[in-house]
């Protein structure tokens, strides 16, 4: 009888072992996915203040409640209009919009605030511009609009510019943006406007 | 034909007509305000403005109802919608702006902004509503600008008849369709141009107009300047902003703005089905619609006798009838109207709502028009969701007695 208590107490004892040890590996689970999922967030966010706020405010996207498909629909529709995506940033972005604005999502959504790049907005950079690595970020971030070697397309020419001698202000207004330009602060990090600038400074007449 | 049946009158009856009324009035204030920063190159946004924004940039914004207690709109509070927001003011600046007039005529021609005024000078008041107005208020959601009540306006345009041009250059026998296009540009060159068109016969329409002047100002750089077309009794797709280039063509303009946007299915749709693309067709005319212009959504009233008053219109038509329910479309009450009847002009409803006990109320709106047209409680969906004409409501509470 004692015996048999005992069996199916520590019966009960490795049940209830195994249930916390799931728990557990589930809760770190979560957390992982959790960390996961804000790594990704943040770097969607990156994504639409770079190729899609370019064209147009991202409250345009903000109020829209679409299924899947037609943001998938939506952002290749951007993609063969120039926005600037790889396939991997393609699937970012619409696995970011299919979770924060799903027809479901109600009428107020508040995905977690865009991330500052590390740095404080006004923090001065360490070190003197890199003109070889401006050129790489110039291409990337500023060329759709500035056009090829800063020679102006939609947005104004940016070479040989009275802005490159005033280093604060075009700090500035890469960071804040000014008139059609979006504010790039979130996008950018001081170190590398002044990497950009740099390397706009070496450009000929 | 007497004037208030004319639509297009000359500007000095206009003028006469209009002496110490809105329309003059509005030329002074903050249009003035918002002309002079355009003109100076600063932003043409007013820093205070009242429309509800729905997208930053390119500017997007709609009118607030109770506006439209007011027959016409004013231009600082006039919704405003464009693909690409307005070029630099300097590619429309008069003296260097040029409308061309090419493509299927016999006479190619360039106009400058004073070779306008070579024309007979029209006017006519003309309700102008986006496609997409209401389309918040579709399920499911349609993708696009989520716009509610107030993408629409009502003002008196002035400029010359599109007709007039096209017979000073001569239309060939295979003129069919005429192409328009404005100095608006999109931030990459990849992205498709606005390109639109319109069918000849609405071209030639005597009451389709350029126009240079939106309620007796110069036209604002955010609603076309230095010229915009209007097409009484269309929805504004048609009314082509910043204007440069007229291409009259044998076939319908090419490109994402004709051919795949602003279309309407010709026959009932459900969500998410495959559409051939013979079955849909460009949104033109208005339909029949209405709104509250008072009370506003969510006012606390007086029980007893509320005033409830709005406006109604509809494409090429008349408004017949406007009714209002408070018991949730069970029974429906005829409003009065009140105002001028102006072709393309909306017309103003009144209704005196003896008010019954006390709490949350709806009031619905629904109009009626000389075709038979009468206003749905719910539009029927269509993948762009356009022209959304649902019975207009807005919930109150009354206080008690």
């Amino acid at each position: 009888m004692n015996d048999r208590r005992a069996r199916l107490y520590s019966g009960h004892l490795f049940v209830l072992i195994l249930a916390a040890l799931w728990l557990a590996f589930l809760t770190t689970g979560r957390a992982q996915e959790q960390t996961t999922r804000q790594t990704a967030d943040q770097q969607t966010q990156r994504l639409l203040a770079a190729r899609c706020a370019v064209c147009h405010s991202t409250d345009l996207i903000q109020q829209q409640r679409l299924p899947r498909d037609r943001w998938e629909a939506t952002v290749k529709k951007m993609v063969h209009w120039g926005a600037q995506l790889d396939a991997t940033e393609e699937a970012m972005l619409v696995a970011y919009l299919a979770t924060y604005f799903h027809p479901e999502a109600g009428p107020v959504v508040a995905p977690p605030a865009a991330p500052r790049s590390g740095e404080e907005p006004g923090a001065a950079p360490n070190q003197p511009g890199v003109p070889a690595r401006g050129a790489a970020l110039y291409k990337h971030n500023c060329l759709p609009c500035h056009g090829e070697a800063g020679r102006g397309g939609m947005g104004p020419k940016l070479a040989r510019n009275p802005i490159l001698s005033q280093e604060d202000r075009f700090r500035a207004t890469v960071r804040q943006g000014r008139g059609a330009m979006p504010p790039w602060g979130d996008v950018l990090r001081p170190q590398e406007i002044v990497d950009i600038r740099a390397w706009l400074t070496t450009i000929p007449d | 034909m007497s004037q208030k049946n004319d639509p297009l009158i000359s500007r000095r009856s206009f003028l006469a007509r209009a002496a110490g009324g809105a329309a003059v009035a509005l030329t002074a204030g903050p249009i003035g305000l918002l002309l002079g920063r355009a003109e100076s190159g600063e932003p043409a946004v007013p820093a205070q403005d009242s429309r509800i924004v729905r997208v930053a940039r390119p500017y997007d914004a709609e009118t607030r109802v109770h506006e439209f207690l007011s027959w016409l709109t004013p231009n600082d509070r006039f919704f405003v919608r464009s693909h690409f927001g307005p070029p630099p003011p300097d590619q429309i600046d008069k003296a260097a702006w040029r409308l061309t007039l090419s493509g299927l005529v016999d006479h190619p021609l360039t106009l400058t902004f004073d070779d306008l005024s070579k024309f007979e000078e029209v006017s006519v008041t003309s309700v102008v509503q986006c496609s997409g107005n209401g389309r918040a208020f579709h399920r499911p959601q349609a993708p696009g600008v989520q716009w509610e009540r107030g993408a629409v306006g009502n003002a008196r345009w002035t400029g010359i008849r599109l007709r007039d041009l096209l017979r000073r250059a001569g239309l060939k026998p295979n003129a069919r369709h005429l192409q328009l296009q404005g100095a608006d540009r999109p931030v990459a060159a990849t992205v498709p141009l606005f390109v639109r068109s319109l069918p000849i016969e609405k071209a030639l329409h005597p009451d389709t107009i350029l126009a240079y002047q939106m309620n007796g100002a110069p036209l604002p750089l955010l609603h076309g300047a230095p010229l915009r077309l209007i097409t009484p009794g269309w929805m504004a797709d048609s009314c082509v902003k910043w204007l440069t280039d007229l291409t009259v063509q044998a076939e319908e303009a090419q490109g994402y703005y004709m051919q795949t946007a602003y279309r309407y299915p010709i026959r009932p749709v459900r969500p998410g089905e495959v559409i051939a693309p013979q079955d849909l067709k460009p949104v033109e005319a208005m339909i029949v619609k209405s709104l509250i212009a008072q009370p506003q959504q969510g006012a606390t009233l007086p029980s007893g006798n509320v005033m409830v008053q709005g406006v109604a219109w509809t494409g090429e038509g008349r408004i017949m009838k406007v009714e209002v329910s408070t018991d949730e479309g069970r029974t429906w009450e005829p409003a009065r109207l009140v105002g001028d009847d102006v072709p393309y002009a909306w017309r103003q409803w009144q209704f005196l709502w003896q008010t019954r006990g006390s709490g949350l109320r709806t009031i619905h709106c629904r109009a009626t028009d000389d075709r038979g047209q009468v206003q749905p409680m719910t539009s029927p969906w269509n993948p762009g969701g356009f022209l959304w004409n649902g019975a207009d409501r807005v919930r109150v509470r009354i206080k008690e007695a």
